[in-house]
């Protein structure tokens, strides 16, 4: 391993920094690379991932690890990212241990813009290590104040120093759970056995580094030699290694434990439809009248009424019959509450146009369908023509003021006899009884596709609008 | 469908934040990506969901992210970064009515332009756009493709009309092109991550933590990765990412022409409007006019050979799309040079076959 470093070394030690004359940068670089040496990581194990700032030079100074230079406050989430792809990489047998460490440099300023990334890394586990270089100011564009500004620190934006509480970062994180948390000096000595630690921590670990900036830090603020440890003794700053809450097994350890459990959850309790099932009915077996041309059908109900999924077992059953379906749902953007409405197409042909110009079919089965229907301007669409099934408990067709003319308009006590969550089925059931649309058996077939625990009640709805269709004839 | 696409062509990450009409394909992932051996992962917001999908393709893998308009518009900052690092990934981006969080279960076709002209220097960005389930699955695999192939971020732009509506597809019908894996660099002696002999070129792709060394950044670059600051190569490398674009754009282009030879009137559309433009062809044609139409599923870049082969003979043209003021008709404008060019145009809600064949038989009466 020696022999390796020795010959990659991560920072030459008579590298030229870039930074400003007294940078706590500098110090931060070369504490960086006497941790990765002493943990020996081979150099292309290593993502440095940069962030926007002076922080985001560094990228050139370690010519051998593999670097990502970013946009501001972004680099946790591209490292969050290198760090979950391992989940994906890991079936080609690569050990977990020749993985890539992602190793994140952000300012004060990223660390704020950034800090959703920060607590959702945390709250993941993720194998991602952070350096925040804090160095209470904006240094590459000249000195303004960040979130991380303690009390009364000038700043360009600040002149008369800084009233704004400065975020404890450490705090906040420890409230995502974050498993590795440090605040130190850029000056203290043992930064390096500080940041080796954090980048040997499986998970995500963080270290808040406290410097000054030699340019706009020390313009603007009378300061002492022990300035930094004033400054954060006057924020309550904790120094050191903070306790974690309790052990927590990394992200990449989560996904391989549940990779089994979740596979069975999903097989045996979805309850979810199949995708993309086809029913189980030999159509080409049938023969049945259909209509030349597009027939279109408004369903329209309650929401929480199973409007949809009648509309969706009926698509089912069309298609065991060969036909061509498509069905366009609309409700309000609350899912629970107001109208909830199906539009169907049937054809032999591939359908192109799936809105409703004019229905041929309108099945009402409340008031809340109804409102929806004449607020979106269907009603108004409809031809004399248009066959309209209307729940008995909504007011009589002429003070509905339909446009259809006599025998046009079926009244059914569809919520009272097949329930309110029964009825756009039962409406359904009963249009193709009285007209014939489908062939017999195509709602058995389209049955097969709901989960078992669906299929009776379904069944009885059909059922049940099939026994009103039959007593019932059309009225005005 | 485009879920299903994404899986055909080998996607193996997918970071996702709910927004309705895109939550399906989140969903669907969420449910689906795991068995096939990927991950899927709910993001706290979509800066996050596509800067996770950047990172994952970084370490070799093919990734993708959904949204609707108002998610995209956090995404912009992210796809241009994946553009300059040239990172492959793709976004399926379910257009619904906007401005703002406008009607989020409603459709539209108004984020063509906040699509396509979201990079600062105006840089093509690859948008193909489905009208129909089928379209879903098939230019998905194309996405994928040329994400890969081009290391480029790929927008497949759909609808709500199109991405929830609920239809019979013929399985065994679509064309599914090969999608590509990514070149690798193989002489890890020579490499350079943004190296190009000839501008049109692709640079060879080298995966983060694998042995070769790899170097990313998002700021102005040479053909290593270095920063430079009004350096000549930094300029060459800039306008390469754009022809590394224009020398693929015939391969690229996907429309669906349904031509007729003695035709002066010429209908364009694409997504769910192309739909109704294609009955409203009917009727019209049903009324003895002679007219063609040209569906564009390629938008960006504008499939040029296909539009000029439509265009001959032509000398009014209509361009129908779901948004106010003709977005992609006023892109389409700098190739309709001497033609009539008429915009039909609304929001709010689906526009119809009638109302394309009544703009249409106006001016043909």
């Amino acid at each position: 391993m020696d022999g390796l470093v020795a010959q990659a070394p991560y920072l030459a030690p008579d590298a030229p920094l870039p930074y400003c004359r007294g940078c706590g940068h500098a110090l931060v670089v070369r504490h960086l690379s006497r941790a990765l040496e002493r943990l020996g990581l081979p150099p292309r194990s290593v993502a440095l991932t940069t962030d926007i700032g002076c922080v985001g030079l560094a990228d050139s100074l370690f010519p051998h690890l593999h670097t990502v230079h970013t946009t501001h406050g972004r680099s946790t989430a591209f490292a969050t990212g290198m760090a979950l792809a391992e989940a994906v990489l890991e079936p080609k047998g690569l050990p977990a241990q020749a993985g890539l460490k992602p190793v994140v440099l952000i300012g004060d300023g990223g660390a704020m813009i950034g800090l959703l990334h920060l607590v959702h890394a945390a709250q993941l586990n993720v194998d991602v290590t952070v350096l925040v270089h804090n160095n209470f100011l904006f240094g590459m564009t000249g000195g303004q104040h960040s979130a991380l500004t303690p009390l009364d620190f000038a700043t360009a934006t600040t002149p008369a120093g800084n009233s704004t509480p400065p975020l404890d970062l450490l705090a906040l994180l420890r409230a995502a759970h974050a498993g590795f948390l440090a605040r130190d000096y850029a000056t203290s000595a043992g930064l390096d056995t500080l940041i080796a630690e954090a980048i040997q921590f499986p998970g995500f670990a963080l270290v808040e580094i406290l410097e000054l900036c030699p340019t706009y830090g020390t313009r603007w603020n009378q300061l002492t030699g022990a300035a930094l440890q004033e400054i954060a003794a006057r924020q309550g700053y904790w120094i050191g290694k903070m306790e974690a809450e309790q052990e927590r097994p990394t992200f990449l350890k989560v996904w391989r434990q549940d990779k089994e459990t979740r596979k069975s959850k999903i097989e045996n309790g979805n309850s979810k439809i199949e995708e993309g099932q086809t029913p189980g009915f030999d159509f080409r077996a049938s023969s049945f009248d259909f209509p030349s041309g597009e027939l279109r059908v408004v369903v329209a109900g309650s929401a929480g009424e199973r409007v949809q999924s009648a509309a969706a077992l009926f698509c089912r059953a069309a298609l065991a019959a060969g036909l061509y379906t498509t069905q366009k749902n609309d409700n309000p953007v609350t899912q629970g509450t107001g109208f909830s409405l199906s539009e169907i197409c049937l054809s032999r042909e591939p359908i192109e146009f799936t809105g409703m110009e004019s229905p041929d079919v309108v099945m009402v089965l409340s008031q809340d369908g109804w409102n929806e229907l004449r607020a979106n301007g269907t009603l108004a669409r409809c031809r004399t023509e248009t066959l309209f099934y209307l729940d008995s408990e909504l007011p009589a067709a002429p003070q509905c003021g339909l446009p259809a003319k006599a025998g046009q308009v079926v009244r059914l006590p569809l919520r009272r006899e097949a329930t309110p969550k029964g009825a756009a089925l039962a409406a359904l059931a009963a249009w193709q009884v009285q007209a014939a649309i489908l062939p017999p058996g195509v709602w058995d077939a389209a049955l097969t596709t709901l989960p078992a625990q669906r299929r009776e009640e379904a069944a009885r709805s059909i059922k049940i609008g099939g026994r009103l269709a039959t007593g019932t004839a059309p009225c005005a | 469908m485009v879920a299903e696409g994404a899986l055909a062509a080998g996607c193996r990450f997918f970071a996702g934040y709910p927004i309705t009409p895109a939550s399906e394909i989140y969903e669907v992932m969420m449910r689906e990506l795991p068995a096939h051996g990927g991950l899927a992962l709910s993001a706290p917001d979509e800066i996050s969901s596509l800067c996770y999908c950047v990172g994952a393709s970084l370490r070799g893998l093919k990734t993708m992210t959904a949204t609707s308009g108002p998610g995209w518009c956090l995404m912009i900052e992210t796809v241009q970064y994946a553009l300059m690092t040239e990172t492959p990934v793709v976004i399926a981006l379910v257009q619904r009515l906007g401005p703002s969080t406008g009607g989020a279960t409603q459709g539209a076709q108004g984020d063509v332009g906040l699509a396509e002209f979201s990079t600062s220097g105006g840089y093509t960005i690859p948008i193909f756009a489905p009208s129909t389930a089928s379209e879903c699955y098939e230019l998905t695999l194309h996405a994928f493709h040329w994400a890969e192939r081009l290391r480029s971020p790929v927008i497949l732009l759909t609808d709500k009309e199109v991405g929830m509506t609920t239809e019979v597809v013929d399985s065994g019908t679509s064309e599914a092109p090969e999608c590509v894996e990514r070149s690798m660099a193989t002489d890890a002696a020579t490499y350079a991550p943004y190296g190009f002999d000839h501008p049109g070129d692709v640079p060879a792709f080298a995966v983060l933590g694998g042995d070769v060394k790899v170097t990313v950044t998002g700021s102005a670059h040479d053909r290593h990765g270095r920063l430079r600051k009004n350096a000549p190569e930094v300029i060459e490398v800039l306008l390469h990412l754009q022809h590394k674009i224009d020398a693929h754009a015939e391969a690229m282009a996907r429309a669906r022409p349904d031509l007729d030879p003695n035709a002066r009137c010429l209908l364009i559309s694409y997504g769910v409007t192309a739909r109704a433009s294609r009955q409203a062809l009917r009727i019209l044609r049903a009324q003895g006019r002679a007219i063609s139409f040209l569906q564009i599923q390629t938008l960006f870049p504008v499939p040029r050979q296909a539009l000029e082969w439509a265009l001959a003979g032509v000398d009014n043209v209509w361009v129908a799309e779901e948004n106010l003021t003709g977005q992609y008709r006023a892109a389409l404008a700098p190739f309709l040079s001497g033609k009539r060019v008429h915009g039909i145009n609304k929001v709010g809600s689906l526009i119809t076959p009638g109302e394309i064949a009544r703009a249409v038989e106006g001016w043909m009466d």
